[in-house]
Order: C-alpha cells, then structure tokens, then sequence
C-alpha cells in the first residue's frame, strides 16, 4: 500500500529491535481505517494484537473483501487435457489395449518410501499427503477396482490410461478433497500404485485412505504403512 | 570482524561460524542459525555433546532410536564426511546444502551416485541394488520370488547399463538421471527454503550481532 517495507534496517538486530518497540509510521495519504488496523496487525504483544476473527470485522477490511473459496492446490491436468485425452476416443480404445502403466525401476522402488523429511518433523508424522500399495494384480484390474471403490465413497473419477484423479463431493475442512494416483509397474506381476492429496485436508486423506484401501484388499498385496498404522 | 569473529566461535563451540558456512551453502546466515535450532535438538537427544550419532539420527528420522535401515545408514555415511562415526554442524549444513532447491543438479546427481555405490568402488554394481531391494523388501515384509527380483534388475540395467559390463559409472548415471528425473525427487527438501519459519527461536538466541546484510 504505501511502496515501501515499515520497518527497513541495513543492520539485522536494529531491525528487529525497531519491530519489537513497532517504531514505524503510515504515510500520510493512509486513511485512518488503514492506519488503525495496520497499527493493530504490527502490534508486537500477541496479546493485544489484532486476531484473523478481528480483521474479519474490520469495517476498513471489510471494504471489497471477496471470501476466498479453496482451490485445489496440486492440479496437474486441467478440464483441457481431460478433454483431449478423450477426444480422440474412437482412437484411444484401440491404444488402451496396448499403452502400458509407467514403469518404476529398481531405484525409484527403493527410494520410494525414504526421505529425510522426518527430520524437520518434531513427532512421528502419522498423516502423510502421499501414501501406496503394491499389488500382485494386473494392472487394469487394479484400475477398474479403483473405480469402483472410489465410487460408492462419494469420488467423481476421471481416468487418463493409468492414472485416476478422483474428487470427493462433500466440502471438507479445506474445500472438497482431491486424491491423484497412478498405477506402475516394477515387474510383470508386481504394481506399485502412488496416491497423493492434491486437495483438502489431510486428515480427511487419511480417513479416505483407510475406507479406500479396504474396499481394495482382494487387489493390495502389501501397504505402505496406511497412514495410521506406524511400526514403532 | 576480529570482535565478530570471537563472538560467534564462543556461542558455537567446535563449530564453524555461520557467517563461513552461508558463504560455502545456499544459506544464509539466519538459515545456518535456523539450522543450528534444529542441529541442537537432534544432537542433544541422546548424548549431549554437540555432535549427531547414529542412533540420535535414527531417532530423528523414525522417532525410534533403535529402528535401522539401509537407507538411512547410507545417508548418515554420506553425512559422515570425514568419517567419525558422528556428524558435526559443519557436516551437517553441508550436506544438507545438496538436498535445498537451489542446489545443482550435478550435486544431486553425484550425491545419489554415492548414495547408491555403498562399498564405494566407484561404480554401482548389480550385487549392491539388489542387496539394497532386498533389505527394502524386508522392511517392508514383502517376499518377491527371486526371480522376479532379477527381472526388477534386469530391466533398470537394461536401462541404465549402456556398455553392459555389468554395473553403472557415473556417466551412465548422469544420463539415466536425465532420462529419469524422478531418481531425484528425495534430493530435493521444500522444507529448506523455510527453514527460519520452522526454527524461529534463532531470533532471540542470535549471536552474530553486527552482520552485513
């Protein structure tokens, strides 16, 4: 609004001494709605300091103030490329048969479910936003299962060869939960199928996961953890 | 810079100064701090010396100090930089350099090579992948026939074995890692770019005073 930081020092602890005694002034064009909720927003005692609820009320914020809707934060194809996959559709019935699912090399199988980002986590992070299964099935009855489990949970699917993008109807807690999976093959007779949270809460991936993974017991061989479960 | 210079190797006792290691990293200053918060915590949490074992790692990395895997044992090799058995803050910023967003490909690439070639022969060998499936399938309590195990091997060296010797340089590395970006994907932390949100007590406990910024 003004073009300019409050608080601006060459030197790192003048800085923030200056936030801590909130040393700063508005311009002068700054309407005195502005000036009243920024002196509340940079008020350094967490106490006193405007809460979200409060700034909600703002009469000054409130001024065009659109509420926003949760969008889904992961979207890799779009309404265009769902469109173009199956425009073709006479022709994509005759390559269906031969495409085959991605395939996974030894490598990405053993760093499949390693990483460091544990590290950062300060206790056991129960609920992951990506999670998988293996399956000893093939790999289109591996598809068509998940059909048809998502289903009946409440999921609007759309398949694109093999991968599902599938969209819960309810709104949850951070909008309507999204889930991508993709199905690979390590080895003729073994799959690894990756799930990911593209959208929504995470908690709600979680308890999708477990009604999802057990509609799907005659196809998982071997999980990855469900969520929950963490062998301690 | 002489006061500076005091100042900072009294609050970091046997470590670098964090002004020295952002110049060398991708870090800045206040994200080595933010580092040091999180160093602190992981060594601290079984021996209080200033230095990561084994077991403070695996208790950083599983919650579980007991609980071991090829993987990580890997890992904290690679940490080991000179081969103490321990890792110190220097090892530790360092290498987590190759894990932040902005560091090179070529890092990446090389870190994950060594990662891979555990005896360190300068080549990742057919017998080494298939130790290291054989241990993740364990962990994970799945039994896969061993044929199926070779055809697993097969077809990667069918990929990534150009010359067909047996086993994978670097260069064939390097060029299997183009072809396959996702061999990268645990190379990479998000968590790094906001490290000084996620450690945020560096603040207070700063000890680098006058810095340029």
């Amino acid at each position: 609004m003004a073009g300019y930081l409050p608080f601006d020092e060459p030197n790192l602890m003048t800085l923030y001494k200056r936030i801590c005694k909130a040393e700063f002034s508005c311009p002068s064009w700054f309407s005195p709605g502005a000036k009243e909720v920024i002196k509340r927003i940079l008020d350094p005692s967490p106490i006193t300091r405007i809460s979200i609820a409060e700034l909600l009320e703002d009469e000054w914020f409130k001024q065009g103030y659109k509420p926003p809707s949760f969008g889904q934060d992961d979207e890799d194809i779009t309404i265009d490329d769902v469109d173009a996959a199956f425009s073709n559709s006479k022709e994509s019935l005759v390559t269906e048969k031969k495409a085959k699912p991605e395939s996974m090399n030894a490598f990405e199988l053993i760093s499949s479910s390693n990483s460091l980002e544990n590290l950062f986590e300060k206790q056991a992070q129960l609920v992951k936003k990506e999670t998988r299964f293996t399956s000893q099935r093939p790999a289109s009855e591996i598809m068509s299962k998940m059909e048809e489990t998502a289903k009946p949970l409440g999921f609007n699917v759309r398949k694109d060869k093999y991968k599902i993008k599938m969209k819960g109807d309810k709104s949850g807690r951070k909008g309507q939960l999204s889930v991508a999976t993709e199905v690979f093959e390590v080895a003729p007779s073994l799959h690894v199928v990756e799930l990911r949270k593209t959208g929504g809460d995470t908690l709600e991936f979680h308890k999708f996961y477990k009604n999802f993974s057990s509609g799907l017991k005659d196809v998982v061989w071997n999980t990855d953890g469900a969520p929950e479960e963490h062998k301690a | 810079m002489g006061c500076l210079h005091s100042t900072a190797a009294r609050e970091f006792p046997g470590h670098e100064n964090p002004v020295k290691l952002a110049s060398e990293t991708a870090f800045s200053v206040s994200e080595v701090e933010a580092l040091y918060e999180l160093f602190k915590s992981i060594s601290s949490s079984v021996v209080d010396d200033g230095l990561i074992n084994k077991e403070e790692f695996q208790l950083a990395l599983f919650k579980n100090r007991k609980k071991e895997n090829l993987f990580a044992n890997r890992i904290f090799d690679l940490f080991d930089v000179k081969r103490k058995g321990v890792i110190d803050f220097g090892d530790f910023v360092r290498s987590l350099n190759v894990f932040h967003p902005n560091a090179s490909l070529e890092e990446k690439t090389d870190f994950t090579f060594r990662l891979y070639d555990m005896d360190c022969t300068g080549f990742i060998e057919r017998q080494e992948v298939k130790q290291m499936l054989i241990a993740l399938l364990c962990e994970s309590e799945m039994k896969l026939a061993d044929d199926t195990i070779e055809v697993i091997l097969d077809q990667t060296f069918e990929d990534a074995d150009v010359d067909r010797d047996g086993k994978i340089g670097k260069t064939e590395w390097s060029d299997f890692v183009i072809k396959n970006p996702s061999l990268l994907k645990i190379m990479t932390l998000p968590y790094l770019r906001d490290i000084t949100t996620t450690f945020p007590s560096f603040v207070f406990n700063s000890e680098v005073d006058e810095i340029a910024t």
